[in-house]
């Protein structure tokens, strides 16, 4: 009876030790609470990519990748139509909108705008590349989730979020690769 | 009053500079540098005006400073780090652990915590706006400074790990950190603004203000106006997200030997 006992309270310590998170980890809480219920909330749901990231200093570990690369791939959504090349009209407007795709922020586009970031590659003529199926797919898949390519990347992963819908990615497609867009037109 | 009257007309003045040199600016068809333009912008409001519109905003916190609280005592009575009354360099050492508070604090949170427990003020009575204006004063004391922020106390050491955490954390509907802009793409430009690491001297040019919004902002108000361009709802004021992030920043600047520019500083 008494043995049963002991065992029985080892048990509950050792699942009370296991389930306690870290003095920093609580500290770091403490912190984030500081900052007022909506700051705390936006920073403690990260989701697991952003955790991982966050934990790795954005330089994941070799093994972790392949995992890390599929479970990003798995949560990209494509347009019911099943078409991933739209209308290049709206993209253009996604694209710029700095409430949905704020390419501009990072990336030059049509020429004529010299207000542009230089964080992320030029996508100037980006349409010389085709429009085979692999260069659409590619592209669309970047764009709703580039993490699915470049773990932890600044580029973050606006489909996602729901910053812009599978319909509205196509159109982002459509404005990079439409030989007709401004972007490949000078 | 008559100070706030005469701040509230050279202010619009130069909110009218403002908006026609920033007309002129946007109008450019190549980008300008930023920092080029910004200095022309100063020299433009020192050549029209013959005062600078930060001056105004210390000259403000300068009889903040010296008016009495409900208990009687100007912010003479508080250690913003150096001791009683001493102003000249406190702002290059901060953030640090005050044992009065047993809390590591920056100096607005210094200035919000003296304002309590020195002159009696409740924390309700307390205008933001006094206390950026109070905050200004103080870090024109320490204009040009070495920053010389070395975290030693053990709550300073842990203050400056959680800064670092937070540098890393990535949240909110744009995955951003401050470190995937700061550190991994320092040097590069958000769209026409330049981005600085900590180690480039990020940090050293608060108190400042920025002809573009016309406003004042302190190290805690360029903080939130960085959340909320990376889709992160703003902290509170005088929070320790604030305070940890500005001991990781200003230590890191520190360790390259950075100085701070002429404060309160004239930027975009």
């Amino acid at each position: 009876m008494k043995r049963l006992a002991v065992m029985v309270a080892g048990l509950v310590l050792l699942g009370l030790g296991l389930s306690q998170v870290s003095p920093f980890r609580a500290r770091l809480e403490a912190v984030l609470h500081q900052g007022g219920h909506e700051f705390a909330q936006v920073m403690l749901s990260q989701d697991k990519g952003q955790a991982l990231c966050s934990q790795y200093r954005d330089k994941l570990p070799a093994d972790l990748i392949p995992g890390f690369l599929a479970e990003q791939k798995a949560l990209i959504k494509y347009p019911q139509s099943g078409k991933l090349l739209g209308d290049w009209k709206n993209g253009e407007k996604v694209f710029t909108d700095p409430k949905r795709g704020n390419c501009y922020a990072c990336h030059a586009g049509v020429a004529s705008e010299v207000a542009h970031g230089t964080m992320g590659p030029p996508l100037t003529d980006y349409g010389q590349r085709g429009t085979l199926e692999a260069v659409v797919r590619y592209t669309y898949e970047k764009i709703y989730n580039a993490w699915a390519y470049v773990p932890c990347s600044l580029m973050y992963r606006g489909g996602v979020h729901g910053l812009f819908t599978p319909e509205e990615t196509a159109d982002l497609v459509a404005f990079l690769l439409d030989p007709n867009s401004p972007i490949n037109r000078r | 009053m008559r100070t706030h009257k005469n701040r509230f007309t050279v202010l619009g003045l130069l909110a009218l500079g403002a908006l026609v040199g920033l007309m002129a600016y946007t109008q450019q068809a190549k980008p300008l540098d930023p920092f080029e333009e910004a200095m022309r912008q100063r020299q433009m409001y020192l050549e029209t005006f013959g005062i600078l519109p930060g001056e105004l905003f210390a000259e403000e916190g300068k009889e903040l400073f010296f008016r009495k609280g409900p208990s009687g005592k100007t912010l003479e009575e508080c250690d913003f780090g150096k001791g009683k009354g001493v102003l000249e360099g406190v702002y290059a050492i901060l953030p640090k652990y005050f044992l009065d508070s047993r809390r590591v604090e920056d100096l607005e949170s210094r200035v919000y915590t003296c304002m309590q427990t020195v002159q009696g003020f409740k924390p309700a009575e307390i205008e933001r706006d006094e206390v950026k204006a109070i905050t200004t004063y103080i870090a024109s004391f320490s204009s040009k400074a070495k920053i010389q922020v070395a975290p030693k106390h053990p709550a300073e050491l842990a203050m400056y790990n959680l800064g670092r955490e937070l540098w890393y954390t990535r949240a909110g509907a744009r995955d951003m950190s401050c470190a995937v802009c700061h550190d991994q793409y320092a040097g590069q430009r958000v769209r026409l603004s330049p981005v600085r690491s900590p180690k480039q001297g990020l940090g050293n040019e608060w108190p400042a203000y920025r002809f573009e919004e016309d406003k004042l902002y302190t190290m805690e108000d360029r903080i939130n106006f960085c959340y909320e361009s990376i889709a992160i709802p703003k902290p509170e004021f005088y929070s320790d997200v604030h305070i940890a992030l500005t001991l990781y920043m200003l230590a890191e600047a520190a360790k390259a030997g950075h100085s701070f520019e002429e404060l309160p500083f004239f930027t975009r």
